[in-house]
């Protein structure tokens, strides 16, 4: 069923896939303390909601959502708040595991706006490494019109294999999330797209798909070349449509999650259990038991490491170079082995010195183009270099730098050793900053309006406690009070329409422009929301003010 | 990401492309059909050009290195002197004076090469850099091809040593099938010419060997992936198409299609000289252009130019369009919109 649609470029780097994909995916052993960062998915950090001293189950929100795109956090053990900071929350366990969930729903029965606020209180993200938060990606269809979600099981770096194994062990759940997702953004169709490498997950979900699932459910076998996985990338391969550079794939009616996302979500629905573990892949020569684990939220990959049967000190200690977070292609080296496991650990590779030596030094670029027909985006990579390596900004944005997926398959080919993705990222950085810098006038202009805002917010409120106060103590109103003020009922509910309408628009272009580019800076998007957001209570309260004295000023 | 980088994995096992000391140490090993073949038929003289080539390359290259203040080592190791040197030293005529290679190496590699920054900074190919500069200055040495002969010729030493009288010089060379061709004189209908026998024994089945030499090179290079397809199959099929239509228009004036692919410096050109990435066009596109346009250049000049052969002004000339075909033929990202006139103007 592989289809012919094909994107341009990619590689074939070494699957090392074996490694991790024999063993069952186990429950990790509960770690007796858990450090929960308060950032774990794309977006504003979370706002602590406990203090030190508080007694928490599995499940407890500890913290808040904090603006639009952000998401809520939740206690991964039982046990203690042993320590908040501006960071993370770090909770020592009691042992006992005891849960806190919300109540278990029905997704058939149930309205979309109930699905939505589960999925914004589960504090779901992304799993598949952007971590982009659901219920925010789940509002798209408020909208565009979605004919499609794919199911992007393609897993197409090396030595990852928790989609595989999430597959293998759970497809019927699997694809009951995908049901859920489509039914809430009104999808006609769900497309698996999944490598051929993964014959044994294929297999499960073959036989998972049953013809009573009320949307039908496609199985697409793509042949295995990094990185069909790339959002974009498998669209392309899957629908032969391409995602318009400057748009989101709800531009073309289609929808992407990770089969572990999926997981979560029906977890969340079905069982009112939030987020608080996630399947992680522990691979690399440097560990003796390999495989895909259950790992609570918040674990010290030290720990996890050293379950999994590596020896970090002592006289027979392991061979240990480096620990990747992610892929190799893609993926970030661990500093250090303290950090824990956060909702974006999809793999842990701890590589040996032979397995992933460090690059050769670089030499000069001979233009020898390889770069360029691997390119999954059809850029041009060594243009790219020469202008990232001269900061020639306006040239790079011209060989429209802003495209590159940073999947790293340049950097891979290039026989010169130049690491070309770093380049590319530290030029986008780089211009970012700059772009903040320029618009600095126009946050400053935002902030302004958000002070003006909240005053007139706080303004409107405190006019209404007066008012009320007065009508408390005069009992029976007279009408010298309001008759002197003609109340322009008509008017106060244009404004609060108009209000109601820049909060919305202002929420759309938030959440658009943090799909598009996870690591811009939000912050004066969220500014200009919380603007707007004032303007609309303030609003509100006129008009509830007003409605008030209306009837008041009618009787006489 | 920054510290772990893709090639981390790629070094662990084969990676896709060779590491770039590699590439050019393939080049080379390209080129042995081609050079054993030509002093087979030529000569040891071709030898002694590539080796003396060679020399003066790394030479010169340590030297401005040395003065550039720039570490030897990395420079001397990814053997693009090496390649230069072999280049330049099989386009000259066999057993060349020394002080012609030395003058062409410098020309190739201080000029050519460092004085632009180096390996891939460099606008021309260094090879025809040097000789474009010595067919201009030194044109009775470079048209004095000598005819087939056999591999130790008499006088090696004193042509090598430059100690030869011209006049002796001049009995002991004979035209190449392109010059002799060039130089028929227009009432002499191709047929005749042909007829007169004009060579010496053996010159054209020589070149014909020749050619089919490093057309094996170049298939070597194609398969091993060290080049891509795409500026030769351009070169070689413009030159085919040009010919072709002057052929078919005046058989009795113009050469055959395939008197221009099997003499001269065709398919060398195309295989090892055309594709030199630094110099040539970088996208896919832009590479068809440049490799057709040396093809066309070659046809037109040959045919109606001053030099009987013109891969080097060809591949120099196109070298020179390069940064303007780079900058029309940017492929179209996926998912950007076909990019209005006004966004494509530089």
């Amino acid at each position: 069923m592989s289809s012919a649609f094909d994107f341009p470029g990619g590689i074939y780097p070494p699957q090392r896939k074996q490694r991790s994909n024999q063993a069952a995916l186990i429950e990790a052993p509960l770690p007796s303390r858990v450090a929960l960062p308060l950032l774990q998915h794309s977006g504003k950090p979370a706002t602590p909601c406990v203090t030190s001293g508080d007694l928490v189950k599995v499940g407890s929100v500890i913290a808040k959502r904090e603006g639009l795109i952000s998401c809520d956090l939740h206690a991964s053990i039982s046990g203690t708040v042993m320590e908040v900071t501006a960071t993370q929350v770090v909770i020592e366990s009691d042992g006992k595991d005891t849960w806190q969930r919300l109540p278990a729903m029905d997704w058939h029965s149930v309205e979309p706006y109930q699905l939505l606020s589960r999925l914004n209180e589960s504090g779901i993200v992304g799993l598949g490494g952007a971590g982009f938060p659901t219920h925010i990606k789940a509002r798209v269809m408020e909208q565009h019109a979605i004919h499609t979600l794919v199911i992007n099981a393609a897993e197409c770096e090396p030595y990852i294999t928790a989609d595989d194994l999430t597959l293998r062990s759970y497809p019927a759940e699997v694809l009951e999330g995908a049901q859920i997702m489509a039914k809430l953004c009104a999808a006609e169709r769900i497309i698996i797209g999944i490598e051929d490498n993964k014959p044994d997950a294929i297999e499960a979900l073959q036989n998972a798909l049953t013809p009573s699932l009320p949307i039908p459910i496609e199985l697409s076998i793509i042949a295995t070349r990094y990185p069909s996985g790339g959002e974009r990338q498998l669209i392309k391969k899957l629908l032969n449509v391409n995602v318009p550079s400057d748009g989101l794939p709800a531009d073309v009616g289609v929808l992407c999650h990770n089969p572990g996302t999926l997981l979560a979500i029906l977890h969340a629905v079905r069982d009112g259990q939030p987020l608080v573990s996630r399947v992680v892949t522990l691979t690399g020569e440097a560990i003796e038991h390999p495989g895909n684990r259950w790992i609570r939220l918040g674990t010290s990959v030290r720990e996890v490491l050293e379950q999994a049967g590596i020896n970090l000190s002592g006289p027979n200690q392991s061979k240990l170079h480096q620990v990747i977070q992610g892929g190799p292609m893609m993926g970030t080296p661990l500093l250090t082995l303290d950090s824990p496991v956060t909702k974006l650990t999809n793999c842990l590779i701890a590589a040996t010195l032979e397995e992933l030596p460090p690059a050769p030094t670089e030499v000069p670029c001979i233009r020898c183009g390889e770069c360029e027909s691997v390119c999954p985006v059809a850029l041009l990579p060594q243009q790219l270099h020469w202008y990232a390596r001269a900061k020639d900004d306006d040239k790079l944005e011209r060989y429209h730098l802003f495209d590159c997926i940073e999947c790293g398959a340049c950097s891979y080919v290039c026989p010169s050793h130049i690491p070309l993705v770093a380049d590319y990222r530290e030029a986008k950085s780089r211009i970012r900053i700059q772009r903040i810098e320029t618009a600095k006038a126009e946050h400053a202009r935002h902030r302004f309006e958000f002070r003006q805002a909240r005053l007139a917010r706080e303004e409107a409120e405190k006019k209404a406690r007066r008012e009320a106060r007065q009508a408390q103590n005069r009992r029976s109103p007279t009408q010298a009070s309001s008759s002197s003020e003609a109340i322009d009922l008509r008017g106060l509910r244009i404004a609060h329409a108009a209000a109601k309408a820049s909060v919305k628009k202002a929420e759309k272009t938030l959440a658009r422009v943090a799909q598009q580019d996870p690591n811009q800076s939000l912050d004066d998007l969220e500014m200009q929301l919380a603007t707007a957001q004032e303007n609309l209570r303030a609003a509100e309260l006129q008009l509830a003010q007003a409605r008030e004295q209306q009837p008041s000023k009618e009787s006489p | 990401m920054s510290m772990m980088h893709a090639s981390q994995v790629s070094s662990g096992i084969a990676a896709a492309v060779p590491p770039t000391a590699n590439l050019m140490r393939w080049v080379i090993v390209a080129t042995l059909p081609g050079i054993a073949t030509m002093s087979y038929l030529f000569g040891l003289g071709v030898l002694s050009n590539v080796l003396l080539a060679i020399i003066f390359g790394l030479a010169f290259e340590a030297g401005v290195l040395r003065l550039r203040q720039r570490p030897l080592r990395p420079a001397l190791n990814d053997s693009s002197a090496l390649v230069t040197g072999v280049l330049l030293g099989v386009s000259l005529p066999p057993a060349s004076p020394w002080w012609l290679i030395a003058v062409g190496m410098m020309a190739a590699i201080v000029v050519g090469k460092q004085l632009y920054g180096g390996l891939g900074h460099n606008p021309f190919n260094p090879a025809m850099v040097g000789y474009a500069l010595l067919l201009v200055s030194f044109p009775t040495h470079m048209t004095l091809w000598s005819p087939p002969q056999e591999l130790f010729p008499a006088d090696l030493g004193a042509q090598i040593a430059g100690t030869l009288p011209t006049s002796q010089l001049d009995s002991m060379s004979g035209a190449t099938p392109l010059d002799a061709f060039k130089h028929k004189g227009s009432t002499v209908l191709a047929s005749e010419f042909w007829a007169t026998n004009p060579l010496p024994d053996g010159t054209l089945s020589a070149w014909r060997w020749a050619a089919l030499a490093w057309l094996a090179g170049g298939v070597l290079l194609l398969v091993k992936r060290i080049i891509s397809w795409h500026i030769p199959v351009a070169m070689l099929g413009s030159m085919l198409v040009l010919a072709t239509l002057f052929y078919i228009s005046d058989p009795s004036h113009f050469a055959s299609p395939m008197f221009h692919l099997l003499t001269g410096a065709a398919l060398f050109g195309a295989f090892f000289i055309a594709t030199d990435p630094v110099s040539a066009a970088s996208s896919r596109r832009g590479k068809l252009i440049y490799g057709a346009g040396i093809g066309a250049l070659v046809i037109i000049i040959r045919t109606f130019g001053g030099y009987p052969d013109a891969v080097a002004f060809a591949v120099l000339l196109m070298n020179l369009c390069v940064p303007l075909l780079d900058l029309y033929s940017v492929p179209r990202p996926t998912g950007q919109q076909k990019a209005t006139p006004e966004e494509r103007r530089p």
